[in-house]
């Protein structure tokens, strides 16, 4: 089973996504904040998520700074940004990840680029 | 023609200079003074301000000290924040991460919102630990008119030193189509010259936006050393980006160009400035190369006989700097760093004598470097025989004594 971690604040965004991509057949971990992120990518080691869901607007870090520290830890594993936002496409970090989603409730397209990254 | 505007400078200063040692004991490689009032890192400034270039980072992360404190005091007069002008000394561990510098790549990398706010059309990266004189707008219309998206300043140097850089190969249209990275055997030559190679200075013009794309491919990349001439460059080369060689010109219309990578590097470059037609001219009044200017009292020189005719003070095909005092030494074929004190009967041949530096009466001295304030007793003798000096100091593979900063003399 293939595992995906979701770094996002908003409860019923976290409830959302853990429902709908648990009935896809992922196994889901969810962290609130990029500190959790980092702090669960470091000790997970045994359990390497395949993929990472990231919210850009975080407290305590926010996604800009996390992905900076995944591409510093040589993590590997592909990162959608998915954001509220349609304007922080030009970022540098952000260009840095695989894929860019804007927040929705139908989440037809974040599953079609998970699947896309996950080659399946 | 771009306007200067249109480019900021990343000057490397990472560099820790071990083969330097014991002069990059408390400082930075680009700190380390030179030719008697500058700091190596004042050519590449010199050369930038020289060229018109105003927006300049200075990335260091490696006892950075002295390096921060030679910037503020010197160089931040040359530029106008009003006009859009700046240097700014930029430590590792600001913004992506919490690691130093791995390599050239990823100090780059890791200050890569620095360009994204700036926006600069062209990025010019270049090393704090060179010597030459350069105008950097002549490379820079190179790369423009070419529409290249990365050029690198090359320099033909003797095969022999092929272990030392990175090689670049280049057609005769000047487009680079292989790199060696500091070759242990089998060099490529040049086409038309087997003694020599032509080396990468480490000087870089980006199409910035091309720069970055690279930057952000190679911090993702498990295998890199996030270097530029290892990583980046090679990459380029061969997925086909449009990288392209300038060769080097200096100012003076020759090819100067150092790296004061080792001791006996630095001594030789020494002996270049005291010899009657040196290869770098620091006395070009079309390329000043500046430095801090510190309140020092005119250099002078007492003594002309004594009570006994022999007290005399004279200096010979040498450089002295201000507030030099050669009070009855005689001193021949060297560097009189500022408040130098050379006493009475004292002899100093082929040798470096770095700030503050005093000679004892009756010493004898050649073939050295003797960093600053190191005061040396009378009666000392020091590079006549390396035998009985290799016991107390540091002596380079080419036979010269260096004395560090603070040595204590019994």
């Amino acid at each position: 089973m293939k595992r995906i971690l979701v770094v996002e604040d908003d409860k019923n965004i976290q409830r959302l996504l853990q429902e709908e991509l648990t009935d896809e057949g992922y196994s889901i971990d969810i962290v609130s904040d990029g500190k959790e992120a980092l702090s669960f990518l470091g000790k997970a080691r045994n359990e390497k998520p395949d993929l990472i869901i990231l919210d850009l607007r975080m407290p305590k870090m926010d996604g800009f700074e996390t992905m900076g520290n995944i591409i510093k830890s040589k993590h590997g594993a592909p990162v959608i940004i998915h954001t509220a936002y349609a304007s922080y496409r030009d970022d540098v970090m952000v260009m840095a990840a695989d894929a860019y989603i804007e927040k929705s409730h139908d989440l037809t397209k974040l599953k079609e680029a998970i699947k896309e990254l996950l080659g399946e | 023609m771009p306007r200067m505007k249109d480019v900021d400078v990343i000057v490397l200063a990472g560099g820790k200079g071990e083969r330097l040692y014991p002069l990059t004991k408390d400082r930075a490689k680009p700190a380390v003074p030179f030719g008697g009032m500058y700091r190596i890192i004042d050519f590449t400034l010199s050369n930038c301000v020289n060229s018109g270039l105003g927006q300049i980072y200075v990335l260091s992360q490696y006892k950075s000290h002295s390096l921060d404190r030679h910037i503020q005091r010197g160089w931040l007069q040359f530029f106008s924040y009003p006009l859009g002008e700046f240097i700014y000394n930029i430590p590792a561990q600001q913004r992506i991460g919490s690691s130093w510098y791995e390599g050239t790549a990823d100090a780059v990398f890791q200050n890569v919102y620095t360009l994204q706010k700036d926006k600069p059309t062209y990025t010019l990266i270049l090393s704090g630990d060179h010597i030459y004189q350069m105008n950097y707008a002549t490379m820079i219309d190179y790369h423009v008119e070419n529409d290249a998206d990365i050029t690198i300043g090359v320099v033909p140097m003797p095969v022999e030193t092929a272990t030392e850089f990175g090689i670049v190969m280049a057609g005769a249209d000047r487009s680079v189509v292989g790199f060696q990275e500091k070759p242990k055997e089998n060099p490529v030559t040049m086409p038309d010259d087997p003694t020599k190679v032509l080396v990468s200075m480490g000087i870089y013009v980006f199409r910035t936006e091309a720069l970055i794309r690279h930057l952000i491919e190679d911090a993702k990349r498990k295998d890199s050393s996030h270097d530029f001439g290892k990583d980046i460059i090679p990459k380029m080369v061969a997925n086909r980006s449009k990288v392209l060689a300038y060769y080097f010109k200096g100012i003076e219309g020759n090819s100067y160009w150092r790296d004061i990578g080792t001791l006996d590097a630095y001594y030789e470059a020494h002996m270049d400035l005291v010899s009657v037609t040196p290869q770098c001219n620091l006395y070009d009044p079309s390329w000043p190369i500046h430095t801090v200017y510190s309140p020092y009292p005119p250099a002078k020189m007492v003594f002309s006989g004594g009570d006994d005719g022999r007290r005399i003070g004279t200096v010979l095909d040498s450089i002295v700097c201000n507030g030099a005092l050669i009070s009855g030494g005689r001193v021949s074929r060297t560097i009189v760093s500022p408040n130098v004190r050379v006493n009475s009967y004292a002899e100093v041949l082929d040798t470096v004598l770095l700030d503050g530096v005093t000679v004892g009466r009756n010493c004898r001295i050649k073939n050295a470097i003797i960093d600053k304030y190191v005061k040396i007793p009378s009666n000392t003798t020091i590079g006549y025989n390396l035998e009985e000096d290799r016991k107390k100091y540091d002596i380079s593979p080419g036979g010269i004594v260096v004395i560090p900063k603070n040595t204590a003399f019994e």
